[in-house]
């Protein structure tokens, strides 16, 4: 199973125009492995993410799956390579049904083959979905909508699944119930890399976390080495109460 | 004879509104899905009109026969505008991209227009076929069959579209890309792949309206922008949402020129659209079918 | 100090033309030079400062040509007829822009290219025949009047645009052009300045109209209200440069010279030719003639001043 990285991040900058938001981040990404990456509001996590995705291109450094540099590659073929990101805020495709959406997901053609086998099993995962198959995904509940969106993901067929604040704005017990799946999608060998704003429940969940702040990398190691670290506790795990959502 | 003027000017008006459907919902695609519109949409049109003119005057091929080559003609021409003109400015920032795009529809709506007057002549052209002076008479009402062949066609393309885009997985990765292009891409679709099939789409329904045109109506090199507008009024009309109301605002049109006849004469006809389209926007900007 | 001194320089020049030649065919060149420069000055005041795409830019010329016409054939004297062409226009703008300006700048576009074209079917219903100058003012016909009024025009309209510039007003409409909704962010209201913008521009299309009027002898009503009005419009100020002074000028001159040198009896080819160009000046050179004037003088300016 660990066949070395899945995912490699060397020295990346990103800019928005004149702007630069990243600075030679790296960051690496084991198969199998769950991967938290915290921080401030504003520090390119989100950059990050949609840069390892294909939608944004970085102006240096390199971005490797497998040993493959897929830094330029088009969103839609670092999907074909085995690498779905679940965006923030889902950005589902409201005016399609729920089936139409997980249906899209596996539009890729290596997932088209298997799409059938591939719905049932995400039906399974998340039985509510079955539930409102026909029904408009913009009518759904911010929870439903998540798990339709990560859903949506999975259909995909990922080796690795990238997922950008799948917290926000949803109660704290579907916030468990999305995190119990995140787990339980883990253990069925899909490795992922998640940025969340909830550092506590992210650090329980992963292997090994970074902390990015204002486009640098400022701190990694293992999970339970961060979820000990002082610095990680007062600035993201809530003690003398300065920063992060905590539970 | 008309016996009773108000029927026979509402079926004409269908007819025609049915043809102003088909003319808009091309536009419409392309406009829901890459955010661009094309004003040299009319001249697709025009050219769609032209060739069924010509296969006809040249080979007797039937109008309606002729639909199936004009579309696939007007299908590639889709394809090589698309690839070579609007899938430049596709990837900027919406503004910026409609206005460019609107720019470049309208030059390449002068170049269309005036290489057809070069090639063509700017004499006008019709399609006079067997039955085209024929047609049912039903309660007094005149049903001309080049009128119903064309509404036919209207309804049976309208269809054809929307079922290809509510059951085929490409027609599908179309909605995705027009509901957000981003999260499609995501899904796995090349969204540059998805653009160019709605640019040849849209521009394969100019060629089917230009030919249902061609038959009973005229076509001239000038024709194309007065078509334009007449899409574009019927866009605004219907909002964005699915086919059908762009169609059945295409239809209201038809009807609602058809009574200003009656009401103000047949010379202040553009004023109605005119008005329409403008009490629309200040009152309920999200059209009268919109979803948004 | 260079600057104001070539134009006037210029000016004066342009002013003592009917003195160097009266061959008409010169006369009406640079008749028709000047109005391209009104109809592009006018243009870029919506379409370059606002940034607001107008595709009926027509309508207005064909409203000043129609309200002028109409008057000054009917005996009204001139110089009214003229003003209350262009007044007739601002009108038409106020009535354009009012519904099409609350909404995302493709509906104006949209809206202004409805009406234009709508304009122009209904005025060829309703005045189908072409309007004739009665034979006392035919008579009285002096091509260098015209030729003095389109000057004049040209002048005003590049004043008036200039002046805009300089007013606290364009500083909220450049401002819309960049980013609407952060000018609208730091309190300009765009309906308020895009209907400023849309007046004026709309009234010295007008004018234009009215000085067009003023011209032919002969023409149809709708003639004025077609589409290549507006592209030439369009075609001059992109040339040119959007959204500069000087852009229409130049462009202007370069678009009427280029013409005479193609010297091609076809109308249709040259329309393909300009539509080309046209469509690789939106494509590649957005700036126009006077971007890329300011670009070979950045690369020839010695290094470090940048």
């Amino acid at each position: 199973m660990r066949d070395g990285p899945i995912l490699e991040v060397d020295g990346v900058d990103a800019h928005y125009g004149d702007l630069q938001a990243l600075w030679g981040v790296s960051l690496r990404v084991d198969q199998g492995e769950v991967v938290a990456l915290i921080g401030p509001n504003g520090a390119g996590k989100t950059t990050l993410l949609r840069a390892v995705a294909g939608l944004h291109h970085p102006s240096a450094g390199d971005i490797k799956l497998r040993g493959q540099r897929v830094e330029t590659f088009p969103a839609h073929r670092i999907v074909t390579a085995g690498v779905v990101l679940v965006p923030e805020g889902r950005r589902l495709f409201g005016g399609m049904t729920v089936l139409e959406n997980l249906e899209m997901g596996a539009f890729s053609h290596r997932a088209r083959a298997e799409r059938f086998e591939t719905l049932r099993s995400a039906l399974e995962i998340f039985p509510v979905l079955a539930e409102r198959a026909s029904q408009r995904a913009a009518t759904l509940s911010g929870g439903q909508q998540q798990m339709l969106a990560v859903g949506r993901a999975l259909m995909g067929l990922p080796e690795l699944l990238l997922l950008d604040e799948p917290s926000l704005g949803l109660a704290p017990l579907v916030v468990e119930n999305i995190f119990g799946v995140l787990r339980e999608i883990n253990e069925r060998g899909v490795a992922v890399l998640l940025v969340e704003q909830n550092a506590r429940m992210a650090l329980e969940l992963a292997t090994r976390a970074y902390v990015l702040e204002q486009g640098r990398v400022v701190l990694h190691g293992s999970a339970t080495e961060l979820l000990e670290d002082e610095r990680v506790q007062e600035a993201y795990l809530g003690y003398r109460g300065v920063a992060g959502v905590h539970l | 004879m008309n016996l009773e003027p108000v029927p026979q000017l509402l079926v004409f008006g269908v007819f025609v509104g049915a043809l102003y459907g088909v003319a808009a919902v091309g536009l419409a695609l392309v406009f829901g899905v890459m955010r661009v519109l094309n004003v040299a949409h009319g001249e697709l049109l025009m050219i769609g009109g032209y060739a069924s003119f010509w296969l006809f005057t040249l080979w007797r091929v039937d109008p309606f026969v002729s639909l199936l080559a004009t579309a696939p003609i007007l299908f590639v021409m889709g394809l090589a505008l698309n690839g070579g003109l609007f899938s430049h400015v596709v990837r900027l920032d919406e503004e910026t991209k409609i206005k460019n795009s609107l720019l470049i529809g309208f030059g390449l709506a002068l170049i269309l227009q005036n290489l057809a007057i070069q090639l063509w002549t700017a004499d006008e052209r019709s399609v006079t076929a067997a039955y085209s002076g024929l047609g049912l008479q039903l309660f007094g009402i005149v049903f001309p069959y080049t009128r119903l062949g064309g509404l036919a066609a209207a309804l049976l393309g309208i269809f054809a579209l929307h079922v290809f885009l509510q059951r085929t997985y490409v027609g599908k990765s179309i909605r995705a890309t027009a509901e957000d292009w981003e999260a499609a891409e995501l899904a796995g679709v090349s969204v540059r792949s998805v653009y160019l099939i709605t640019f040849a789409l849209g521009s394969a329904l100019a060629g089917v309206a230009g030919t249902l045109v061609s038959v009973g109506f005229t076509i001239a090199p000038s024709i194309g922008l007065t078509w334009t507008i007449k899409a574009l009024v019927v866009v605004v009309l219907a909002g964005l949402g699915n086919v059908f109301g762009v169609f059945a605002a295409g239809v209201l049109l038809g009807v609602a020129e058809a009574l200003s006849v009656l009401a103000i004469g047949p010379a202040y006809r553009e004023v109605v659209g005119l008005a329409l389209f403008l009490v629309v926007l200040l009152l309920r900007p999200q059209g009268l079918f919109g979803a948004r | 100090m260079l600057r104001p001194l070539l134009l006037l320089l210029g000016l004066a020049v342009a002013a003592l033309v009917p003195f160097m030649t009266q061959r008409t065919d010169a006369l009406n060149l640079l008749f028709l030079l000047l109005l391209y420069i009104t109809l592009g000055q006018s243009w870029n005041i919506v379409g370059g400062f606002v940034g607001q795409t107008n595709l009926g830019h027509a309508a207005f010329f064909g409203t000043g040509a129609l309200v002028a016409r109409g008057l000054w054939t009917s005996g009204v004297a001139f110089p009214l007829a003229f003003l209350a062409g262009g007044v007739a226009a601002a009108a038409a703008g106020i009535v354009v822009g009012l519904p099409t300006f609350r909404l995302r700048g493709a509906y104006f576009a949209i809206g202004t290219l409805a009406v234009g074209e709508g304009l122009r079917i209904t005025i060829g219903n309703v005045f189908p025949l072409i309007t004739t100058l009665p034979v006392a003012l035919i008579a009285t016909y002096d091509l260098s009047a015209r030729y003095y009024l389109a000057l004049g025009l040209a002048v005003a309209t590049t004043l008036a645009a200039y002046l805009l510039l300089r007013s606290r007003v364009s500083l909220g409409m450049l401002a819309i052009r960049e980013d609407e909704e952060a000018a609208q962010a730091t309190g300009v209201n765009p309906l308020r300045h895009k209907l400023a913008a849309l007046i004026i521009s709309s009234f010295f299309a007008g004018l234009a109209g009215s000085t067009f009027a003023f011209h032919q002898v002969g023409y149809y009503p709708s003639a004025p209200f077609s589409p290549i009005w507006t592209f030439d419009a369009l075609l001059v100020t992109f040339i040119g440069g959007a959204g500069s002074l000087a852009g229409p000028i130049l462009g202007a001159a370069f678009y009427t010279v280029i013409r005479e040198v193609l010297a091609v009896n076809l109308v249709q080819v040259h329309q393909v030719i300009f539509g080309t160009l046209f469509i690789i000046v939106v494509l590649a050179l957005p700036g126009g003639l006077v971007d890329a004037w300011a670009r070979v003088e950045r690369r020839f300016r010695p290094a470090g001043r940048r």
